[in-house]
């Protein structure tokens, strides 16, 4: 895989995505090695993405081992996997995807890494982090100016947050030329309309994530903003306070214990709390399939934009609605 | 207390949660979204579902349809995603058929047997015809698509909300037979030029596709019309025998066959003089003075880059004319015939050669092999991720469906993110109602067809009318008033009809047919208008479902969905009606699923 360019069988398997997002784009994402951090529902549907669309290298870190839930949730697992590292767990069927990618498991602890390890990386993709953990990798990351994405998937809400640092894309955009001209003499004639495909180029600055997801410690009144990412807020401080996601086996307890979190945040944000659906909490158990392939699907696309620097990326939150399942970007700054 | 483990999401309701293993499901595809949905369902817990395609496994297929491995390739689709989601879950009964859901073995019975049937199509036909059996059989459908960066997902169920066909679709673009012949101004004109030209020297006689100058063209006649078509008269009479024919005379030699299509046939569209005078001669183009035309091109070895990317040189075209010619001519050799294919390289590498020649003829930019092949082969991108989003988003309409919560079965567009727009996925604010004149879910279907009574034989009235544009399986037709048995589905029966024009059988302006097809279970009234086209843009039949609709769309400026499909003709040429290729996971090609097409003022916003 020294090589840059492509050869004939990888121009034929990656046909049709070269097709939509060209050969540079193509050849860009050869040479991309991704770092994956944590592989459960939501990862594995990002690593099947991430190594479908043809990068160079994919390193999976997961220091969990695989429990019996685990297995039905994950796709790259099988029963005889329960007790073993996942990260190494996963490895056959995420190598079946697509064998001309290298695939790296890392059983270690994400705690145990620094800077350095994730100084190499073109991408890295998270799910599952603590607010410490997102913002000390997302600084390493912003030091060593490598692509940072994290999201996580709860029932059947999701998220995701970026940070692009200083992004530049360009985009394929069609131009309808022609129409009407009007002539010296004044009069109108009509042009047959072309299309022509023009190359616009822009830039973009994320804000560091600490922005976005930290709490500010007085309250403030941020422009109107998305409720979800409240939502999103509420979730991240319950992992934080209590070292795990609401499980459905202390969903009273937990429950009660999001409420008051969410009154808080609202409080801190003053948003009127009647813009909040309490009932949405019935929905953020456990992880749901469909539901990580959206949010995964979602992920890797962000990814692969940050690689290719091809097309907009979303700057810097992705909220899917967990009622009528419509999902939009919302500019934290 | 902690329950048994499970793939059945705990955060749906005690009743979904029940309903999800015992649930039959019918998935039609096993392409890009057919796997991620099989997937999805599997790891939700559904334990009874039923897989058909018809296809096998392609090269190509494999950077998104992940069930599928190098080692399947040429195997059924079906067959090999049950046995690698039985991989996932032995626990799941999975039955796979390798057929097209379109044959009689699959009527309404067969539907009647699922909870819920997923469309995970690549065309308009198969996704008619599940509509309508869904719609006879009464089951609840979830239709998908994808196309790129976009894609959707539609519930539909009889009663309830708008039927597939409720809004007609675009129809294929497709060209005028002068434009290709004579005319033409864009790179797609010269590349269905170039197909048609290779369907007359290897292909099947279709007599709709003349590559020669066309010298009834309306727009020619005028006295230097007739002129040219007085003088090469003789030369016609000596060249009646088919392009083939003489082809094999010459036994395909290259320079006599560029020769003609490129400089004599060159010089005779430019006696047709009244065609160039508001538009840029064609400059015909010799053997000679291509071969030496090296460009400044260098020697490609199997560089991807050059070898498709780039355009070839006119040396480099003669080139491949020639020795793509010669490998067609072998593999004609022992075959009547040659269908055209774009993963045959001989067939695509001689039509980017064809087209390329002609392009630079008419002063038109040149194409790529690779652009070449995308236009003639329709290809239709496709990628993971967007497959992942739509058919996530299947299978949690599929959970509502149990539930019987159809009035939170919501479409829902994938769109791609712009610097104009916050929307990633669009979801609509109330379903889709039916269309009260749809000719396919109303109460009492009907349709206009409009079309010449005294030149069209009963047998192409079955072929392109009732087949092809009103998707029908097997039709029977009764002509109503006088009980005419017109067209009968048991084979053979009106067979002496064939070759009759509809006059000859009684079917003339104002007469009503009644057509039934018993495997649809599907009756519809056509009400038959007689019409001969005036001009040359004009279609040759036009089949109207809906006045109004039609009348709606034609003046709405954002024209969110094309109104009546007038369909096109035989002797119009059209680019992929008869193509074969992958509309991979092709959408069903509403305007609103493509961004490039439309401004963003029609999104909904919700919060």
């Amino acid at each position: 895989m020294s090589e840059s360019k492509l050869s004939t069988a990888e121009a034929e398997l990656y046909d049709r995505q070269i097709r939509l997002w060209g050969i540079e784009s193509q050849e860009k994402l050869r040479a991309a090695n991704v770092l994956l951090i944590k592989i459960r529902g939501l990862g594995s549907e990002i690593a099947k993405d991430i190594l479908l669309c043809g990068i160079n290298s994919l390193t999976i870190l997961d220091d969990a081992l695989v429990t019996e839930e685990e297995i039905f949730k994950n796709f790259l697992l099988s029963p005889e996997s329960v007790g073993k590292n996942i990260a190494e767990a996963v490895l056959e069927k995420a190598q079946a995807l697509n064998p001309l990618v290298k695939i790296t498991p890392d059983s270690e602890s994400v705690d145990k890494k620094n800077a350095e390890f994730f100084a190499i990386f073109t991408v890295v993709i998270a799910t599952g982090l603590n607010s410490v953990q997102v913002l000390e990798i997302s600084k390493y990351c912003r030091d060593a100016k490598v692509k940072f994405i994290c999201g996580d998937n709860f029932g059947m809400f999701g998220y995701s947050f970026a940070d692009f640092q200083t992004h530049e894309f360009f985009e394929d955009k069609v131009q309808l030329t022609g129409g009407q001209k009007r002539g010296i003499d004044g009069r109108i004639t009509k042009v047959k309309s072309e299309r022509t495909v023009v190359k616009v180029c822009g830039k973009m600055e994320y804000v560091d994530l600490s922005k976005v997801i930290k709490l500010p410690e007085a309250p403030m009144k941020p422009k109107r903003r998305n409720i979800y990412y409240y939502l999103m807020l509420a979730l991240l401080q319950f992992r934080d306070k209590f070292n795990r996601d609401p499980m459905m086996e202390s969903k009273e307890e937990d429950v009660k214990e999001l409420k008051a979190i969410k009154d808080d945040i609202l409080k801190l944000y003053q948003v009127n709390p009647d813009k909040f659906k309490e009932e949405v909490f019935d929905l953020i158990f456990g992880e749901v399939v469909p539901v990580c392939s959206i949010v995964g699907g979602v992920m890797a696309q962000e990814a692969i934009k940050a690689v290719s620097g091809k097309e907009v990326p979303i700057n810097n939150v992705f909220l899917l609605d967990p009622f009528n399942y419509s999902g939009r970007e919302e500019n934290v700054v | 207390m902690m329950a048994k483990a499970s793939a059945v999401p705990i955060v749906l309701k005690a009743e979904i949660q029940k309903l999800i293993p015992t649930s039959k499901i019918l998935v039609v595809g096993a392409g890009g979204i057919g796997c991620e949905i099989l997937k999805n369902l599997a790891m939700s817990g559904f334990k009874d579902i039923e897989i058909i395609d018809l296809d096998t496994i392609d090269v190509s297929n494999l950077n998104r349809q992940f069930l599928f491995r190098k080692e399947h390739v040429g195997k059924s689709k079906a067959m090999v995603a049950r046995e690698t989601i039985l991989n996932y879950n032995k626990d799941i009964n999975i039955k796979a058929y390798h057929d097209s859901i379109t044959t009689s073995e699959y009527g309404v019975n067969f539907f009647k047997r699922f909870a819920v049937v997923l469309n995970a199509l690549d065309n308009r036909a198969a996704r008619n015809h599940v509509n309508r059996m869904c719609l006879a059989a009464d089951v609840p459908l979830i239709e998908s698509g994808t196309s790129g960066y976009t894609g959707q997902v539609e519930f539909i169920k009889k009663g309830l909300t708008q039927c597939y066909e409720c809004n007609p679709k675009a129809a294929q673009k497709t060209f005028p037979g002068c434009t290709i012949r004579n005319t033409p101004s864009e790179p797609v004109h010269c590349i269905v030029w170039a197909k048609h030209l290779f369907n007359q020297l290897f292909g099947e006689d279709d007599p709709d596709q003349d590559v020669s100058p066309d010298t009834a063209d309306p727009e020619a006649a005028g006295d230097a019309g007739v002129e040219a078509l007085a003088q090469v008269d003789e030369s016609k009479k000596v060249e009646r025998k088919s392009t083939k024919t003489w082809a094999q005379e010459t036994s395909y030699n290259p320079e006599k066959l560029f020769n003609k299509f490129f400089e004599d046939d060159i010089k005779y569209l430019l006696s047709m003089e009244n065609l160039w005078k508001n538009r840029k001669a064609p400059i015909p183009l010799s053997w000679s003075s291509a071969a030496s035309d090296d460009g400044d091109q260098e020697k490609s070895k199997n560089d991807v880059h050059k070898e498709d990317m780039e355009v070839w040189s006119f040396k480099k075209c003669t080139e491949v004319f020639s020795s793509s010619i010669s490998m067609l001519k072998e593999e004609l050799a022992n075959k009547n015939f040659l269908v055209w294919d774009k993963d045959f390289k001989p067939a695509l590498d001689f039509v980017t050669a064809c087209a390329n020649v002609r392009s630079h003829i008419f002063s038109i930019a040149r194409k790529s092999r690779f652009e070449v092949k995308s236009i003639a082969g329709n290809i239709i991108p496709a990628i993971a991720t967007t497959n992942a989003m739509v058919s996530g988003l299947v299978v949690l309409l599929t959970f509502r469906v149990l539930a019987e919560e159809y009035e939170k079965c919501l479409t829902v567009y994938v769109r791609q993110k712009s610097s104009e727009s916050n929307t990633v996925m669009m979801t609509e604010k109330f379903l889709g109602a039916a269309n009260p004149k749809c000719y396919v879910c109303s109460k009492q279907p009907m349709v206009d067809v409009s079309i010449n009574t005294k030149s069209m034989l009963v047998k192409d009235f079955e072929s392109e009318i009732l087949k092809k544009s009103l998707n029908m399986v097997a039709p029977d037709v009764v002509l109503d008033g006088k009980g005419v048995v017109v067209i009968s589905s048991e084979e053979g029966e009106t067979a002496a009809n064939d070759n009759k024009t509809l006059t000859e059988m009684g079917i003339v302006d104002g007469a009503i047919l009644k057509v039934d097809d018993f495997l649809q279970n599907y009756e519809l009234t056509i009400c038959i208008h007689h019409y001969v086209p005036k001009e040359k843009e004009d279609p040759l039949y036009k089949i109207l479902a809906d006045m109004d609709l039609q009348a709606k769309s034609e003046e709405g400026a954002n024209g969110k969905e094309n109104g009546a499909s007038s369909a096109s003709a035989a002797d119009f040429a059209a680019v992929n009606v008869d193509d074969d290729e992958d509309p991979q996971e092709g959408s069903s090609k509403r305007r609103k699923m493509n961004p490039k097409e439309e401004d963003d003022d029609d999104m909904i916003m919700l919060d």
